[in-house]
């Protein structure tokens, strides 16, 4: 009996050993990664989370290129008269350039979520990181500014490509503006015009946070391979110029357009070419930086690794220049040998200057410069009838460029037109022509290098892009873009 | 009460030891006669025992009406009343998969009698010496409900392997694999030695897979190794030597001359001739044969040694062996090599028992990239490379040619300067020790802790002046090393309970298991190797000018279940039959407030054949009926953190950053597989028929799909427990023995497996593209989704697509005209065998086939677009449409070349003569004096005959979809010897 009871004991005492293993074996946190509900308690983890926003930029699908839809650096220039397909394209962005997507096309999908990637990366930030107001208001404010001044920035590429309109006041569809992180919301179109506001409410914001901060977002004089890669208040002030230049408040161009070019003068002629091997940081007011590690940002124009130049300028945009005297036209074209022959290629995204012998198409991408402050401010003052403004703005940039240029005397729709020419010359493959047109006369009219698809008229649905199919299915309160 | 009956036991044991003599005999085996060596023999109620010897020669002292008990592994026992013989001669039946064979789950150990269970159960004696590197492979066709596709014949690469049917659409279908008692990883069987493994127990049914609770959806296979025995020592030794070639290929390219001549001759958008040859340049070029092929493939060896020695005396049995396995692949610079070790050794120490595990598995791999569509890959080049390029020049350098014409790298260069190899060692390890409480008979506690470790290095070196070196950062070539640690730790105690109560008979035993896996990994790529050195030490050290910067990745993560459970049979008259599993997972992959899932089974069975109205039957040996219902999970799905909202690093601007890479999913939990399964086990005619049939149906529930969100959040996806999945099949088994005589033996075996595969819901939605492929409510998942090609209109050379409704053609291809033309995961399947020996002279034959699926050929969609003609291209489109009123399947090349079309689906089915072996075991007489127990020799051919339309090597494409570049399975032809000493 006693033998029992002690065997019995030992059945118990195994069976509590047993039961009682810890529960705390399941309770694993990772280690490399960090976990969102319990990270974000220091100012230094908003600062990790705006950097992150940063690096979305760097995305193939907005101003990365090779094998995304580079949306936002080239694709807008493939689509226009700026460029035709060359026979050594892989013909895989044939749907831009002959203008015949469809809302499953799967760049414009990737570009959809390319864009509000970045967006919830902000959000991210800005979630919850007024908790730490009292304690840093400065820094708050530093990150809180710049992450207010992204988001803006980036609906408003999604509006360049999805708005109906671009006039400010316009009641068509917009795009959905996102200001929190919720996976679940299902947010609908806004009109143009609420787009605009929300956007244009976000930057004042940023702008008046910028105004007390703990230290500056970047030194204002720095000339370093890291220097301008964020959106500071001149930054701030260029994008504000970029959007009233496209929602037609000329008043309100001219005014931030002017702060910017104020803040960062143009490059000289000597150092404009170094601009873009990133060896000269030059009235770059906001440069994106990659590195050998995220891809070139040309790529799917000219592709050096490869010596793939399957998008090529025409003959209408480079007729243009004056191809001896404009520095534009050696900094961004070049003829490169292929088998026995050469072509003129796209060399503006070939290298920075280190990599140059052996280019593999990694540059930062100039997201912001005074170039187009100064096409800006012209096209505002011709807008207002400003014509001696404008024409002096035009022959100032003109003059910055062309050796031994002669002062122009355009007026009336030669000036209009002569600002238009210069956007092309100045802005090519920056990410602009396709916007242009949308915003001015919604024509495409390839009169050079081009056999189908050569035209695209005022009246064509293409000139909006469809929502994307995923979004339609998934999200029951948008409305698909007019025609799809 | 208890100790009363020990001890009346003991007394009569004294008492009864008067009357002893000496029992003789010789054991033989009942299908040839031969001696048997190393049958144990033991008294009934003693603990005497003895064992024969090589010739079956056995000596014993006994009492009067002793009760023998004669067991060997793979025969039936035989209980004998030894009477008042002196000589008693036995002979022993081979065990043919009736009910007295044993099978394993893992967590308890049963007769197939017992078990309500439906496993099968394969010896590893019985496929071990088929040329694979890698164990899973050689199950195909021998079981029924298990699939087994090997889309590669890479030496050591892994084969997909799925249990009645796939139960998931994103997770993972790969079933469990466990090793005495340890969790192996599936995908590292190549360092794995198959020679060791004694049994393959593949557990289908709920009764068996609710044992593994989470971790048990996909079936599991429990694999046990071989131990020693209580007799003198064993030695066996195994070699063969093989050599493999190249199955044939059915997509025929063009020759030099064809070639030449349709980019000269035949009329296209961008005018002819567009490298611009000369005549003279045609003209000899169209007389090169380049035979890229022969430079590329080789006939290539294998070698394997295997010596194992298995002895030991009552207290201490041991089990040794050590292998040696290589293997080159038929493509240059491809193959395996692998060393294994082993010790098993079982310890009895009073109430203790220990038993203790070693292995180690150290392997090389060296592979090359298949299934693809890269221009590097060097199979592509196979197709893709022009057949007037030779792969060298005159003076033997490589030629660039094609590189310069079409952008086609020199593949011979890409594989033989770019070296690359994967490590491989391995260490599994387990420790059990067992303890019988003295004094509660029938109780007992068991703690097994076992440990799967691999550890895995990678090794790439990219040459510079090869195109992939060129496309490296920086361009001047790169090398990388990668090394990664997998630790798992499966600790299981359980305490076991069994009690007699005069017919009915219970087992119950309590289980604590813990399951922890750690993973880390670290990895480097350095660039600017254009220094002598052709490994770590040739990297340039990065500088913010040179564009040489270093890749560096670091990685660890873990993951823990935590279980506690309870397995209960009750058996009646040993007729009746019922078992129950419940079990409780706790995992560290769900959100805190959900971790808790709880899982469970329960079955019955019922041996007919012991009940009086078949017991004498004659013609039903053995009869089972069976019926179990369950549930357990699937967990192989997303990271160790899925369920935790995460952030990782990112960099910009050289600072580092935080991004979101992982949404929070505090509601995710796992898919369940419910399993419904009855069946029939059965012997006939002394069991000279059996077999067995089943049918099962399985929901899972709680199907992992992607719910779309809305894309402005970021993401327009989030893994969500949402679908339900049926698979629902038959699987029938049946093994004959037309003919059985002392010198010659004839069997006959099969089995065949239905299953269906049937999505009942779905993200609200109705169906879900994925390329070619749709999930369709009411379909199978993962069905053929394409245009149907309705040929080329002969006045016009377009191709004509059927419209949706099938109604008309249209030249316009439309994808809203897709339609769903067949499913890519074979329905039916299975694999015949059958064997025929005389006096030790044997030749079987392997058959395997599966039908029913399509395979997407991406292989011939590279190669029949007219717009690569720059490349080589299908011999198919000297036939294209040229003028009108041609009538050809090949459109003209002025039509857009569309790929996702019926052009491109090809009937998956095929018929395998998978294994044939001829084999002559020289019979015990003649060996006798060379102090040797057996000597078999062998000759076998593996994959030597395929049957099957499919237009390119090899028809066995798990995904269903060929990209391009195959590796083909290995058509292998082996010699070899066995030798027992």
């Amino acid at each position: 009996m006693k033998k029992s009871y002690k065997i019995y004991s030992a059945v118990i005492l195994y069976l509590i050993v047993i039961m009682t293993s810890c529960t705390k074996t399941i309770d694993i946190e990772p280690t490399h990664t960090a976990n969102g509900d319990a990270s974000f308690t220091k100012i230094s983890d908003y600062e990790a989370a705006l950097t992150g926003a940063y690096s979305r930029l760097l995305s193939v699908n907005y101003y990365g290129s090779s094998n995304g839809s580079s949306a936002f650096s080239t694709l807008s220039d493939m689509m226009t008269d700026n460029l035709f397909e060359s026979s050594e394209s892989l013909g895989n962005y044939q749907n831009f350039s002959h203008w015949t997507y469809t809302a499953d096309d799967t760049n414009i999908d990737a570009t959809w979520l390319a864009a509000y990637r970045v967006i919830q990366q902000c959000n991210l930030t800005l979630r919850n990181i007024d908790k730490l107001s009292a304690t840093d208001p400065g820094a708050v404010n530093r990150v809180k500014s710049q992450a207010l001044a992204l988001r803006a920035f980036v609906h408003f590429d999604v509006l360049r490509y999805w708005g109906e309109s671009s006039s400010r006041n316009s009641a068509l569809k917009g795009i959905p503006y996102v200001s929190a992180f919720d996976i679940e919301q299902k947010p609908s179109r806004l009109s143009v015009k609420e787009s605009y506001d929300a956007i244009i409410k976000d930057l004042m914001n940023a702008k008046d946070l910028m105004q007390d901060m703990d230290k500056p977002i970047q030194s204002v004089t720095s000339t370093t391979s890291t220097a301008r890669g964020y959106i500071d208040e001149i930054g701030t002030n260029a994008i504000l110029a970029r959007i009233y230049n496209y929602s037609g408040e000329a008043d309100s161009a001219i005014k931030y357009s002017s702060l910017a070019i104020a803040a960062r003068p143009l490059a000289s002629r000597a150092a404009f070419p170094l601009i873009w091997q990133d060896a000269s940081t030059a009235e770059v007011i906001w440069s994106v930086k990659f590195t050998p590690l995220n891809s070139g940002t040309g790529d799917n124009v000219y592709y050096p690794v490869g010596n793939r130049a399957s998008y090529r300028p025409t003959t209408n945009l480079t007729s243009l220049y004056d191809q001896a005297n404009d520095i534009r036209y050696s900094s961004y074209f070049q003829l490169r040998a292929r088998g026995s022959g050469s072509r003129l290629v796209l060399v503006k995204y070939l290298a920075k200057q280190a990599a140059l012998p052996k280019p593999d198409g990694i540059t930062d991408f100039k997201a912001l410069r005074t170039g187009e402050m100064y096409l800006i401010r012209a096209e505002a003052y011709a807008q207002k009838s400003m014509e001696v403004e404008a024409l002096a703005d035009l022959n100032t940039l003109r003059a910055a460029r062309i050796n031994g240029f002669v002062p122009g005397t355009e007026t009336g729709a030669a000036l209009i037109t002569a600002i238009g020419n210069e956007r092309r010359k100045e802005l090519v493959c920056e990410g602009h022509r396709w916007f242009d047109l949308k915003r001015s006369n919604r024509i495409v009219n390839r009169t050079s290098n081009c056999n189908v698809f050569c035209s695209l008229d005022a009246s064509a649905r293409e000139w909006v892009w469809p929502l994307p199919q995923t979004e339609i299915l998934a999200n029951p309160n948008i409305e698909q873009t007019t025609g799809y | 009460m208890k100790n009363l009956t020990l001890a009346i036991i003991m007394i009569c044991s004294v008492l009864c030891a008067g009357a002893q003599r000496t029992v003789t005999g010789t054991v033989t085996d009942g299908q040839d006669g031969s001696p048997l060596s190393g049958v144990s023999i033991s008294i009934n109620g003693s603990k005497s025992g003895t064992s024969t010897n090589a010739s079956g020669k056995y000596s014993i002292e006994v009492t009067d009406n002793a009760i023998l008990l004669f067991t060997r592994v793979g025969y039936t026992d035989i209980s004998l009343n030894a009477g008042s013989a002196t000589i008693l001669d036995v002979t022993m039946q081979l065990i043919r998969k009736n009910l007295q064979e044993v099978v394993i789950t893992g967590y308890n150990t049963q007769t197939r009698r017992q078990s309500t269970a439906s496993i099968s159960r394969i010896s590893g004696d019985d496929i071990k010496s088929q040329p694979i590197g890698s164990f899973e492979q050689m199950l195909q066709g021998e079981s029924p409900g298990i699939l087994i596709q090997s889309q590669s014949g890479q030496p050591g690469s892994a084969a997909t392997v799925t249990i009645r049917g796939k139960g998931s659409v994103l997770g993972s279908t790969d079933p469990l694999y466990i090793l005495d008692g340890v969790q192996i990883t599936a995908s590292d069987f190549q360092s794995i030695n198959p020679s060791d493994i004694e049994t393959y127990n593949i557990l289908k049914d709920a009764t068996g897979t609710a044992q593994y609770g989470s971790r048990g959806a996909n079936g599991v296979i429990v694999l046990t190794t071989k131990r020693g025995t209580n007799q003198k020592t064993r030695i066996n030794y195994d070699f063969q030597y093989g050599i493999a070639e190249l199955p044939t290929n059915k997509l025929q390219l063009m020759n030099s001359a064809e070639k030449i001549d349709y980019e000269l001759n035949y009329d296209r958008p961008d005018g002819m001739n567009p490298f611009g040859w000369t005549n003279e340049e045609a003209d000899s070029l169209s007389k090169v044969n380049a035979n890229l092929k022969d430079a590329l493939f080789r006939r290539s060896t294998t070698i394997q040694h295997q010596l194992s020695l298995a002895g030991g005396n009552d207290r201490t049995k041991f089990f040794a062996s050590g292998s040696v396995f290589d293997q080159q692949g038929l493509v240059i610079t491809t193959g395996l090599r692998r060393v294994t070790g082993r010790i098993n050794l079982d310890h009895t120490l009073g109430n203790f028992k220990i038993g203790l595990n070693t292995y180690v598995g150290s392997s090389k791999f060296t592979n090359t990239n298949e299934n693809d569509q890269f221009i590097g890959s060097p199979l592509n080049a196979i197709r893709w490379a022009n057949p007037y390029v030779t792969p060298y020049l005159p003076d033997g350098s490589y030629n660039e040619l094609d590189l310069l014409l079409q952008g086609q790298p020199n593949a011979v260069k890409e594989l033989v300067e770019n070296p690359g190899s994967n490590k491989q060692l391995k260490l599994v390890g387990g420790l059990s020790v067992e303890y019988k409480f003295p004094g509660i008979k029938g109780l007992s506690a068991r703690t097994n802790i076992g440990i799967d470790y691999t550890e895995n290095e990678n090794q790439q070196y990219f040459d510079r002046t090869t195109y992939q070196g060129s496309q490296q950062t920086g361009g001047q070539g790169s090398f990388g090393q990668n090394t990664t640690k997998t630790n798992r730790q499966t600790i299981t105690t359980s305490l076991n309970y069994t009690k007699q109560i005069r017919d009915s008979r219970f087992n119950v035993s309590l289980f604590n298991e813990v399951v922890k896996r750690k993973f880390s990994g670290f990895g480097y790529t350095g660039f600017g190797l254009v220094g002598p050195f052709k490994n770590g030490a040739g990297i340039t050290p990065g500088t913010s000018s040179n564009g040489f910067i270093p890749v560096v990745t670091s990685t660890e993560t873990e993951n823990a279940i935590l279980s506690y459970f309870a397995i209960g049979d009750y058996s009646y008259k040993n007729k009746y039959f019922l078992s129950g599993t419940v079990r409780r997972d706790g995992s560290s992959r769900l959100a805190d407030d959900n971790k808790w899932t709880t899982f469970g089974a329960i079955g019955a069975s019922w041996v007919m054949s012991s009940e009086k109205f078949l017991s004498n039957s004659k013609f039903v040996s053995d009869l089972k009926l069976k019926v179990s219902y369950g549930s357990s999970a699937n967990q192989g799905v997303g990271d160790d953190y899925e369920a935790k909202e995460q952030f990782g690093p990112t960099s910009y601007n050289g600072i580092g950053g935080l991004i979101l890479t992982n949404l929070k999913k505090g509601d995710l939990t796992w898919e369940v597989r419910r399993t419904f399964n009855a069946g029939v086990d059965f012997g006939l005619l002394k069991n000279k028929i059996t077999g067995s049939v089943e049918f099962y149906n399985s929901n899972t529930v709680g199907l992992y799909l992607n719910r779309q969100i809305s894309g402005t959040n970021g993401a327009n996806t989030i893994l969500t427990n949402l679908g339900k999945l049926q698979n629902r099949g038959i699987e029938v088994a049946l093994n004959v023995i037309p003919v059985q005589t002392k010198n010659f033996t004839w069997s006959v075996g099969g089995n065949f497996t239905y299953n269906r595969n049937k999505i009942l819901q779905l993200d609200g939605t109705n169906e879900n593209v994925n390329g070619l492929s749709i999930n369709r409510v009411g379909e199978s998942a993962n069905s053929v989704y394409v245009v149907r090609y309705a040929g080329v209109d002969p006045a016009t050379g377009e191709a004509l697509y059927y419209t949706k409704d099938g109604k008309g053609t249209t030249n316009q291809y439309d994808p809203n005209d897709k339609v769903i033309v067949g499913k890519y995961d074979p329905p039916y399947f299975g694999g015949f065998n059958t064997s025929v020996n005389l006096k030790g002279l044997e030749a079987s034959f392997l058959f395997t086939y599966s039908f029913g699926n399509k395979i997407f050929n991406g292989d011939r969609v590279n190669v029949e677009n007219p717009t690569y003609y720059v490349s080589n291209i299908s011999r198919d489109l000297l036939n294209e449409w040229r003028n009108p009123g041609d009538i050809t399947n090949i459109p003209s090349p002025f039509n857009d070349f569309q790929p996702n079309t019926t052009r491109f689906v090809e009937d998956g089915k095929y018929l395998r003569l998978r294994n044939v072996t001829l084999s002559y075991t020289v019979p015990a007489g003649m060996i006798g004096k060379y102090r040797v127990n057996s000597i078999r020799f062998f000759a076998q051919g593996q994959n030597l005959i395929t049957w099957s339309s499919f237009k390119g090597y090899d028809p066995e494409i798990a995904s269903g979809i060929l990209q391009g570049a195959q590796y083909p399975a290995l058509k292998t032809f082996t010699v070899g010897i066995n030798l027992g000493l």
